[in-house]
């Protein structure tokens, strides 16, 4: 039996509009200028999430997040599964590629000033995504249950507690309890695998969304003196350039993967005391190191408290930095790119301290 | 065409997913390249799947069966692999003295990925080999249609009103 190709994709285009959306990306044009080369840590971010659902739904057709079984489970995931400790590697870098990526689309936005008028919405669900990808990356650090990661999710669960008020209620949320526990161990993976998968898809969709409707950003000199930039269409001229970098970025990460595949350690003991050198993921090391040189007190209140409260302020702060740098142009957007500046300086300053 | 491009699509992502989707009965009981660490997780060597008509066993069978067995059932079937069904099964224990189960032993070491042999090494080698090959290939390519898109843009091929294709004579010439 011959299939008439032609119908059905006649057929499919009737159901799903197909057309009008061809259309719209042959329209659609992207500004050609030299920061453009920043557009593509968008779309790279998307690629590597893509492989992050792939291999993760490959480890969790074997993985068991129960306390007995969590460790043994990934264990035989990298001993007997074939390639299962690639695969693990693969999404182990992938998340890491994708947190680097999602930081570098940041700061180009914040240097290029793309987040101005009518791009609030966008910078906010981009920084949205920043926070789930970390606590994606915090979940997913707890699951092989080892003792650096129970350790290192001890410690991380514990920061809340120095809130006032509801701190110690968001501590016993995340852990299931008083301690971290079994409990803490299926809460991060329903974490890990149900909600945060669910809210980035919904928060995705929204910025991808925002990113149509407005258009991608031309530099703010040419805004301002009001200068034509050439532009190139989105299909197929630029969708091409951004095949040509994926492909790379992933024969990247698979050597990556290949080449530093994490280990696992032996099954994490409860009662044990924390091991020396108990250190979170690479994305949290500035943050770590910012909570160990606060003093134990600092007037009537804890150094730990003064510590959150400074980072949570921070964080607030870049999440509305749209409305505070409401004239980039002028003498508050230098300012605010010199801090831009200072920020990653100490972002990675204070990492390679940590890891000293 | 296009229909046997989808159909070679679904082969080639089967094709990948396979190996992963379905644990190749034995391929724990080969003792892997993880080291010692796989060594205390996989059962026996010369085991159970080392048999003939024992290759319908899964590495959580064999894996469970480790876990009951007494020390000198396992020895049992060590020494001889051809018989160790028939020589496990129909031997009950009287139901006053219940051979207690033993705990699974807690693994100590670190887990190092490795290669299961130089099989899959190999495998794995070439792969990557063909992997950055055919992106060299497809880059290539990938620039020529680049700059063919381009020169097509830049030439406003497809404007209506500034379309170079309107000076072109020979549709006029075919009677178009």
């Amino acid at each position: 039996m011959k299939i008439d190709m032609k119908k059905v994709g006649a057929w499919f285009d009737d159901r799903l509009a197909l057309t009008p959306i061809f259309k719209y990306m042959t329209k659609k044009e992207v500004p050609q200028h030299e920061h453009s080369i920043w557009y593509y840590t968008g779309s790279s971010i998307l690629l590597f999430l893509a492989i992050q659902i792939v291999t993760g739904i490959m480890l969790a057709f074997y993985y068991k997040p129960t306390l007995e079984g969590a460790n043994d489970s990934v264990a035989r995931i990298m001993t007997e599964m074939p390639l299962g400790w690639l695969v693990r590697s693969i999404h182990s870098w992938s998340a890491t590629f994708m947190i680097a990526f999602v930081m570098i689309h940041l700061l180009a936005i914040w240097f290029t000033k793309s987040y101005r008028k009518p791009r609030e919405a966008t910078w906010m669900t981009g920084m949205m995504l920043l926070v789930v990808s970390m606590v994606f990356g915090f979940t997913g650090y707890l699951l092989p249950w080892d003792d650096l990661s129970l350790s290192a999710t001890k410690v991380g669960t514990n920061i809340p507690n120095a809130i006032p008020v509801v701190g110690k209620w968001v501590t016993q949320f995340l852990r299931g309890g008083d301690d971290v526990t079994g409990d803490t161990l299926t809460r991060f993976f329903v974490f890990h695998v149900c909600i945060l998968p669910l809210v980035i898809f919904a928060v995705m969709a929204v910025h991808l969304l925002l990113v149509q409707k407005e258009g991608m950003s031309v530099p703010l000199e040419a805004e301002i003196k009001k200068k034509k930039v050439p532009s190139l269409p989105f299909w197929p001229n630029f969708i091409l350039r951004e095949v040509m970098i994926w492909l790379v970025l992933l024969g990247t990460l698979m050597t990556v993967a290949l080449v530093f595949a994490p280990s696992l350690g032996p099954s994490a003991d409860l009662m044990s005391p924390a091991p020396a050198g108990v250190k979170p993921e690479w994305y949290f090391l500035f943050l770590f190191q910012t909570l160990k040189i606060f003093p134990g007190n600092m007037g009537p209140v804890t150094g730990e408290f003064v510590a959150v409260v400074l980072i949570l302020l921070a964080v607030v702060a870049i999440f509305f930095l749209p409305f505070i740098d409401n004239k980039p142009e002028g003498k508050k957007g230098k300012i605010i790119n010199y801090l831009g500046v200072l920020g990653v300086i100490y972002a990675i300053v204070f990492s390679i301290w940590s890891l000293l | 065409m296009r229909g046997i491009r989808i159909v070679i699509l679904l082969a080639a992502a089967a094709l990948l997913l396979s190996p992963f989707l379905a644990a190749r009965p034995g391929q724990a009981l080969q003792g892997g390249g993880a080291g010692a660490a796989s060594a205390t997780i996989a059962p026996p060597q010369g085991g159970v799947a080392s048999a003939p008509g024992a290759t319908t066993a899964t590495p959580q069978d064999a894996k469970a069966k480790t876990k009951v067995e007494t020390p000198a059932a396992a020895t049992t079937v060590a020494a001889a692999p051809q018989t160790a069904k028939i020589e496990a099964a129909p031997v009950a224990p009287a139901p006053a003295k219940k051979p207690a189960k033993k705990a699974p032993e807690k693994r100590t070491e670190t887990i190092v990925p490795a290669f299961a042999g130089i099989k899959e090494q190999t495998a794995v080698y070439v792969f990557y080999a063909w992997l950055w090959l055919s992106i060299a290939v497809l880059i290539y390519f990938l620039r020529l249609w680049v700059r063919e898109s381009d020169r097509v843009y830049h030439a406003k091929y497809y404007e209506p009103e500034e379309s170079p294709r309107k000076a072109n004579p020979l549709p006029q010439v075919l009677g178009d």
